[in-house]
């Protein structure tokens, strides 16, 4: 009785509106009272205690500081500088802008460790290039959407750090390097598509007569940007500092970089760029504390054991039951972040994940694909709404593009759930 | 702005100006960055200190993490107050504009009994941790030092969803 209402009284907040956090402490707090009528103060005082815990943990301290090295890089026109030296190299031709735009992406996410921060970054030098080249806009804010997705597979990534907060067998620096190959994979399968339809659409007409900037000097501006990515998951390799220092010295990189090379970051800069990645960290930490609220009254209440025996004995096998989560993810992924995603459900399947045995950091990884390609999955899509917004068009208009790249990263999921080496190979290589 | 991207939800917000507030955002906005900046001074302080002398100020450990808390809650305020929380946005941002101001008035209500509440409770639990004479695990100060800002900065809170559910009421 009290588990259903939990859960009702969760979802029909969450329908309506009410932010993830609130519904989720308000739906917990109501079941612990609920549960311990007849103690003191209705057991509330577990509230503020996990709420408190939930966020007094130093692994999240990394949190505030990638946010903070995202919007850093985002200004610090680094990404400008990419472009220039990924186009030198691959010339000017039919497609080439979308590869350029994925490649820079990709090696973008390997310094900043979100989405979002990626595809502004991203989208704000290539969505006009595209443009110039006569791209339409819908295709480009697809294309960069779907790029930054890769984001949050390839290290540093905050998804990870939030998931190896809430399972004590995933250190941060195994999923980091377990999600590298994963990552790679996923944005060369974005590549394919894209090239693709450029071409048999015949996008991008104009883009051979463009100049081609110059591969020496091109490559000289960007040395800093393309030191960065060494610096940090070299640093995180080499034993250097750990993830929370790793971010906080990319922090002073990119600032060095912004406002003594490239000049393109002010003092006064530097009052917004830390309001907005410290408001940004906050809403995600208050979910990741109130959450705690939610999963303490779910381990009370002892309703987790009942619905993972009801799955593991439903008949479907290790793999139907495997099938059925991600079909369920999906579906919820559609109207939920990725950050809200790990935090509800990861406490509920991790007693089927223990169950059957999955490796930890391998469905860690799984579970980050799922919600790599929920980022570019309409209609709630974080990624996508930052490259429209950027691109000026609406949501709808890149449903006939997105759908090619989702398939084709859908595929580099099911790769490895078959091969979970594709995974779990390099934390092993490296031996974390 | 032209009419034809007028549905999207407000996700990268920045360019959009603020509503006006009773109190002003400037407190938050200014305690954020100052916490922003002193958490990035101390962690990258910590590494410099430990490359040249090999050793490590543990102590800066439990500060940083009363910081992050800190940040989490002022924050977290001036976020309320923005209405940038994470939310399902796909029901109550369609419909008749009488439905979305009236379930914006509902969220920012459930927003504000809970911080309410969490504000009540925790001055137990400051209560508790002033009468037993806890210490801190880390440096050994009283726990109520840092506790104590669980009860204020949740009625910050908590204010700032009742200034929101005041706001989104008033006809436009």
């Amino acid at each position: 009785m009290i588990p259903t209402l939990l859960f009702v009284a969760f979802v029909v907040m969450m329908l309506m509106g009410v932010p993830i956090g609130a519904a989720l402490g308000l739906a917990g707090a109501a079941c612990i009272a609920l549960a311990n009528s007849d103690a003191q103060w209705f057991g509330l005082l577990a509230v503020p205690q996990n709420f408190y815990a939930g966020l007094g943990k130093y692994p999240l301290l990394a949190i505030p500081m990638f946010v903070l090295v995202g919007s850093i890089f985002d200004r610090s026109g680094v990404a400008l500088r990419l472009v220039n030296f990924a186009v030198a190299i691959v010339g000017r031709g039919p497609g080439m802008l979308p590869l350029v735009a994925i490649v820079v992406a990709m090696f973008l996410g390997g310094i900043s460790g979100s989405g979002p921060a990626n595809a502004a970054a991203v989208g704000a030098v290539m969505i006009a290039a595209m443009s110039r080249a006569g791209y339409p806009a819908s295709f480009s804010a697809s294309v960069v959407g779907a790029a930054a997705a890769t984001d949050i597979l390839i290290p540093p990534s905050v998804a990870f750090i939030v998931y190896s907060v809430l399972v004590p067998g995933a250190s941060v620096p195994a999923l980091f390097a377990a999600g590298m190959i994963p990552g790679i994979l996923a944005g060369l399968a974005l590549i394919v598509p894209t090239v693709w339809m450029a071409r048999k659409h015949k996008m991008g007409a104009l883009e051979a007569t463009l100049p081609r900037p110059e591969l020496w000097k091109s490559f000289v501006e960007a040395t800093w940007g393309l030191a960065a990515p060494v610096l940090i998951l070299g640093g995180m390799r080499a034993g250097w500092f750990t993830p929370t220092e790793a971010a906080v010295v990319a922090v002073f990189y990119g600032l060095f970089m912004g406002m003594v090379i490239y000049r393109t970051i002010k003092v006064r800069d530097l009052f917004v760029i830390l309001r907005e990645s410290g408001e940004l960290s906050a809403v995600i930490l208050l979910v990741v504390s109130l959450a705690g609220i939610f999963a303490f009254s779910l381990s009370t209440l002892g309703v987790i054991d009942p619905v993972t025996n009801a799955i593991v004995n439903s008949g479907l096998g290790e793999y139907g039951v495997l099938a059925l989560l991600i079909l369920m993810l999906i579906t919820v992924g559609m109207f939920l972040d990725g950050v809200s995603i790990f935090l509800i459900f990861v406490p509920l399947l991790w007693p089927i994940v223990q169950y059957y045995k999955w490796d930890p950091v391998w469905f860690g990884v799984i579970l980050t694909l799922k919600v790599a390609l929920g980022q570019f999955t309409p209609p709630l899509a974080v990624n996508l709404m930052v490259s429209c917004r950027i691109a000026g068009v609406r949501m709808e208009e890149t449903v006939r593009w997105v759908g090619w790249m989702l398939f084709s990263m859908f595929l580099v999921m099911l790769a490895v759930i078959a091969w979970p080496e594709l995974a779990l190979w390099l934390p092993r290589y490296l031996g974390y | 702005m032209t009419q034809l991207h007028e549905q999207e939800p407000p996700v990268v917000a920045a360019a959009e100006p603020d509503e006006k507030t009773a109190v002003p955002l400037k407190i938050e906005d200014w305690l954020t960055v100052i916490v922003m900046a002193l958490l990035s001074l101390i962690t990258f302080a910590n590494v410099l200190v430990r490359y040249f002398t090999d050793q490590s100020f543990a102590w800066t450990e439990e500060f940083s993490v009363f910081l992050m808390i800190v940040l989490a809650l002022v924050a977290g305020s001036a976020s309320v107050a923005r209405n940038r929380q994470i939310r399902i946005e796909y029901f109550a941002d369609s419909g008749s504009e009488k439905r979305q101001r009236a379930l914006a008035r509902f969220g920012a209500l459930m927003v504000f009994a809970l911080f309410t509440l969490i504000a009540v409770l925790s001055v137990r639990v400051v209560w508790d941790d002033f009468r037993f004479g806890e210490t801190s695990p880390g440096i050994g100060v009283p726990q109520w030092w840092y506790t104590i800002w669980l009860p204020v900065l949740s009625i910050a809170i908590a204010g700032r969803a009742l200034g929101l559910f005041i706001r989104r009421g008033r006809q436009p």
